[in-house]
């Protein structure tokens, strides 16, 4: 925590950036913070309650954060595979943003829990995790992390989806769906969500309707989730927003299993590794043309 | 208020039959927004045309539906006819109730009801119709020409005489291609290089010519009419300019056995070498790889390497530290004429091909292909014009030619037919009897294929005069036997499994595209089938235009052809560049894509995933100056509508004009409701 504090001083105070984003202690646990002033450096805390993935706020789309001038930015492994998505979709230029990774040992589904890290705190994205150390920034900061608590669980439950008869599966996606009151809050906290008009709110013509109803739901949720193929990051942040418990993960994990077994691609935190949306391969399969 | 005036088309009796068209313009007439709905028999008539004209003038019409047969067919004519009576052509679309409706329905009520809902809901699209200019694009009145084969050749010649200027791009030291290394050639046995040298000589000589050998393409940027082309060219190790062609180096040079090229082999060159006494340009390249200097300088040697072609060179001109240099040049057109390459029956092949295990893979000796036989039959050849075999260098008294080796054969991975090898195979017959007056010639063939002027005439007279012996059949194995070669086949005429000796055994080869043509393909975003022969645009219609605009095909390149095809082939892409650089700007439909910069976000997955290259990136500011994003700009002159982006765009911030979502959405709404 020091060695961050005191690498967030210097960066501040030698005027190398504007702003540090990272994590503090707040009223309901650990919450981002925008260090502008060296001297509240020593509020930066990072601990298993950071699971915010703060890498939407480099998004270009946020004029209060250009303000404050240069960023740097506290990444965990998974938050910098976001800095390199914005990266390679030209949104962030390399040279603007000072990158300090933080090696992770597993993060709390809930920031506000003051419960140590278990099974049953731990966020689903974290067991059996692979990105825990960040190679993509400039400054590494902490000690090597035990191995996050638990068993993944995840794609257990995607293979009782893909077990369900057609029928059944839409049941059950109707039912979680039926339950989004369109607050758009998924879209918000996803860094890799930056257009600057997004489809779900465009008129003339309106592709999705935009008030709580089973219809213009699932195909918000099933536009959002192929927007996200092969760009999603997994940082979970989706469905840690949403105020209707909707089990976004799943939808985005499936996709990024297709993704993964029909484009070879997995979320990286290499911005070269091109996208797979805008990449060709001769050995992309390509059934579908004959 | 929209003002829609919608014309319904009897088509005589082609529509009208199945249709009943005074019910459809009835009912149409009816619909919000339509303030004129007739139905004629003969619509793109002149008094057809007249009518939609006084109608926009009296009805003062905000667009007009021509309810009738394909926009293939007559958009531009109504177009046109909008235009003239003052109303912007793209205001003016087509409801095709012909081919979607009277011709592939019978029941006349309900083909009329689906006529009534395909000009209702293209009546909604028109309301959201736009006026769009035609764009109007510079032309550079330069081509390109890659490949100097016959057929680059000759597209040159044609360009230059046109009054274009030709920059002739080819790889080779010297043009001239595969018809420089024929002997006679058929239907009418003439000397190949007497007809094609002057020719040669012609493009070297000719004011508007610029002539690049020994060169490559680089990169292709830009679109028709304004293409920016890099063209690598390659050290020669010899300086062109002074350079008098007299030979001396290639006397001095010490490394005298290299296998040449020109003749497959067959025949041995220096190290610095022209590729044949003709050749043009008369001036030789170093071939790195096989000079004794370079050898010497790779392997450390600092003193005495070879250099005995500089010393030998009076003027100078040999220079051993030359370095590839790269020009750019601005062309409206592009010829490709990089021609093609011969199928080889070895153990090696390139990814979906095989080779002849039972014709021993190429290794047994006097088993040779067309090419080379085309070298031992020219009188510049390396056996002076006599048919000598390889191995020993006598006469073959009996040779055996197989057809169809690789070509119609999809276990070997070549299913098409490679066209100009019955009619080689029976010219050959014939140059082989003519030199060797005792020699047998027998013919392996699936079938014959002469359908030229004269062509069945020759291979008649090959079998009636010059007594070569056709065999109906396929060869299924070939083995050596001593100093003979045993050809064991089935005579599928008599049904009889035939085992012939042969002194020497000639393939006639599958033609297929030059190796590695997929990466040009690429830099000119020019499609190619799956063998690598490029796509003509249309097989019928547009023969020798490919589907990106401005880029032409002649030759060998788009699929085996002979020389009076590929010499046609290159005339009529002339023509067709001709008439492009007739013009003093281009028109293209504006149906292109278009960004709306406030809404982009600059993500760039339409500049990765746009086919033909079009999106480019720009700098969006604000008042002051300050950068505020960069967004992707469609360049109109290279985007080709094929709306890839617009599908991609998560944001469906880039559109195609005249189809975009809102048109489509209404389209789509005006059918379901
Ligand atoms: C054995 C045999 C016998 C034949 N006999 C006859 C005959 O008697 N009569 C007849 O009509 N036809 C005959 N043909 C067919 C004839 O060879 C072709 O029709 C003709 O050569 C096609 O001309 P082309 O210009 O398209 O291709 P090519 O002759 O192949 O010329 C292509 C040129 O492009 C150059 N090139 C290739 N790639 C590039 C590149 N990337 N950049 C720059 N330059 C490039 C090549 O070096 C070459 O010079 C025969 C063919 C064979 C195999
Ligand atoms: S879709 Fe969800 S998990 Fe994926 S990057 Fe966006 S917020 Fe993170
Ligand atoms: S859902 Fe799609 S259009 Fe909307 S912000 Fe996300 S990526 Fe952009
Ligand atoms: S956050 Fe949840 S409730 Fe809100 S729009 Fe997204 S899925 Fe629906
Ligand atoms: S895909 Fe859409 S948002 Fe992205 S750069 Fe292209 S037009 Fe802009
Ligand atoms: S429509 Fe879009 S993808 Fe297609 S050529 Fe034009 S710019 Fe490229």
């Amino acid at each position: 925590m020091k060695e961050l504090q005191e690498l967030a001083r210097t960066l501040l105070s030698s005027g190398t950036v504007g702003v540090v984003i990272g994590w503090e202690e707040g009223p309901r646990g650990a919450r981002p913070a925008f260090i502008t002033d060296a001297a509240d450096s020593s509020r930066l805390i990072f601990d298993h309650r950071c699971t915010h993935n703060l890498a939407t706020y480099l998004s270009p789309r946020r004029p209060h954060m250009a303000r404050l001038g240069k960023a740097a930015i506290v990444v965990k492994g998974c938050d910098a595979r976001a800095v390199a998505g914005l990266l390679r979709e030209t949104q962030v230029k390399r040279e603007d943003v000072v990158i300090i990774g933080v090696r992770c040992g597993g993060v709390a589904a809930d920031p506000a829990g003051a419960k140590p890290l278990t099974a049953e705190t731990v966020a689903e994205r974290c067991p059996g995790c692979t990105a825990r150390e960040p190679h993509l920034a400039d400054h590494v900061v902490g000690e090597a992390q035990p191995e996050p608590p638990g068993a993944p669980t995840r794609d257990a439950r995607i293979a009782e989806l893909d077990a369900m008869s057609a029928p059944k599966r839409w049941a059950f996606w109707q039912a979680e769906f039926a339950r989004c009151i369109r607050c758009n809050a998924c879209r918000e906290v996803c860094p890799m969500c930056f257009c600057e008009r997004c489809v779900g709110d465009k008129t003339e013509p309106q592709w999705l309707e935009s008030s709580p109803h089973p219809r213009g739901n699932f195909a918000w949720h099933v536009t959002r989730a192929l927007h996200q193929a092969g760009r999603c990051v997994d940082c979970g942040e989706c469905q840690r927003a949403c105020p209707a418990d909707i089990p976004l993960g799943l939808l985005n994990r499936k996709i990024a299993g297709i993704v993964a077994d029909r484009f070879d691609y997995r979320a990286t935190d290499d911005p070269t590794v091109p996208a797979p949306i805008g990449a060709f391969s001769m050995s992309d399969r390509q059934e579908f043309i004959l | 208020m929209a003002r829609i005036g919608v014309f319904v088309c009897h088509c005589g009796e082609n529509i009208g039959r199945t249709v009943d068209c005074a019910r459809v313009a009835e009912e149409l007439g009816k619909l919000p927004g339509v303030a004129h709905a007739i139905d004629y028999k003969y619509m793109c008539s002149d008094p057809g045309q007249a009518l939609i004209k006084q109608a926009i003038a009296e009805k003062k019409l905000t667009g007009v539906v021509v309810a009738a047969c394909s926009p293939h067919m007559h958009e531009k004519t109504f177009r046109r006819a909008c235009g003239s009576a003052g109303l912007n052509p793209f205001l003016c679309e087509m409801a095709n109730v012909r081919e979607h409706c009277s011709w592939i329905h019978e029941d006349r009520d309900a083909a009329t009801d689906k006529a009534v809902d395909l000009a209702r809901f293209i009546v909604e699209k028109v309301k959201r119709n736009v006026p769009l200019e035609t764009i109007r694009i510079p032309v550079t009145k330069r081509a390109l020409v890659i490949g100097g084969g016959i057929a680059g050749i000759q597209a040159a010649l044609d360009l230059a005489d046109g009054g274009a200027e030709v920059i002739l791009v080819e790889k080779e030291p010297s043009i001239g291609g595969h018809m420089s290394q024929l002997s006679e050639t058929f239907p009418t046995l003439d000397c190949s290089q007497c007809i094609l040298t002057p020719r040669m000589v012609e493009v070297y000589q000719h004011p508007n010519i610029k002539l690049m050998a020994y060169s490559e393409v680089a990169e292709v940027g830009g679109y028709i009419g304004n293409f920016d082309v890099k063209i690598r060219q390659k050290a020669r190790y010899v300086d062109a300019a002074n350079c008098n062609g007299c030979g001396a180096c290639q006397k001095a040079c010490i490394v005298r056995k290299v296998p040449s090229e020109f003749d497959e082999k067959l025949g041995k060159r220096t190290a610095i070498y022209v590729p044949f006494p003709q050749a043009v340009p008369n001036i030789p390249v170093i071939d790195r790889a096989s000079c004794a200097y370079f050898k010497a300088k790779a392997k450390g040697v600092k003193k005495d390497a070879c250099g005995k072609c500089k010393e030998a060179c009076s003027k100078g001109a040999i220079d051993y530290e030359q370095a590839d240099t790269f020009v750019t040049e601005k062309v409206g057109a592009i010829v490709v004429a990089t021609g093609y390459t011969l199928y080889s029956i070895g153990k090696d092949q390139p990814e979906g091909l095989r080779g002849y295990g039972e014709y021993g893979y190429g290794t047994i000796p006097d088993v040779i292909d067309g090419l080379q036989f085309e070298r031992l039959a020219s009188a510049s050849g390396p056996t002076a014009g006599k048919i000598l075999r390889p191995s020993d260098g006598k006469e073959p008294k009996r040779i055996v030619f197989l057809q169809c080796v690789g070509s119609r054969d999809p276990a070997k991975g070549i299913e098409y037919c490679s066209k100009i090898c019955c009619m080689y195979v029976a010219k050959h017959t014939m140059l082989y009897r003519h030199k060797v007056h005792d020699g047998q010639a027998t013919v392996f063939y699936m079938d014959i294929r002469a359908n030229g002027k004269g062509y069945d005439e020759f291979v008649r007279r090959a079998i009636e005069e010059d007594g070569a012996r056709y065999v109906r059949g396929r060869v299924s194995r070939m083995y050596r036997d001593g100093e003979t070669i045993k050809v064991q086949g089935f005579d599928t005429l008599s049904g009889e499994p035939v085992v012939i000796d042969a002194d020497m055994v000639v393939l006639a080869t599958a033609i297929r595209p030059q190796p590695g043509i997929e990466q040009l393909a690429q830099k000119l975003s020019a499609s190619y089938d799956a063998h690598g022969f490029f796509n003509e645009a249309h097989p019928k219609l547009r023969p020798v235009e490919t589907n990106t605009a401005g880029v032409y095909l002649a030759g060998a390149c788009q699929a085996p052809r002979d020389i009076p095809d590929s010499v046609a082939m290159a005339s009529a892409a002339a023509a067709k560049i001709l008439g492009l650089f007739s013009k003093a700007e281009l028109e293209r439909e504006p149906t292109v894509a278009k960004v709306d910069a406030a809404l982009c976000a600059g993500c760039f997955h339409c500049e990765r995933v746009c086919p033909y290259g079009a999106i480019t990136r720009i700098e969006v500011r604000d008042r002051k100056g300050n950068l505020v994003k960069i967004v992707a700009e469609v360049n109109p002159g290279v985007c080709q509508g094929c709306g890839t982006c617009q599908a991609t765009c998560p944001s469906k911030s880039v559109e195609l004009q005249g189809f975009t979502d809102e048109q489509i959405w209404s389209e789509i709404n005006a059918l379901l409701a």
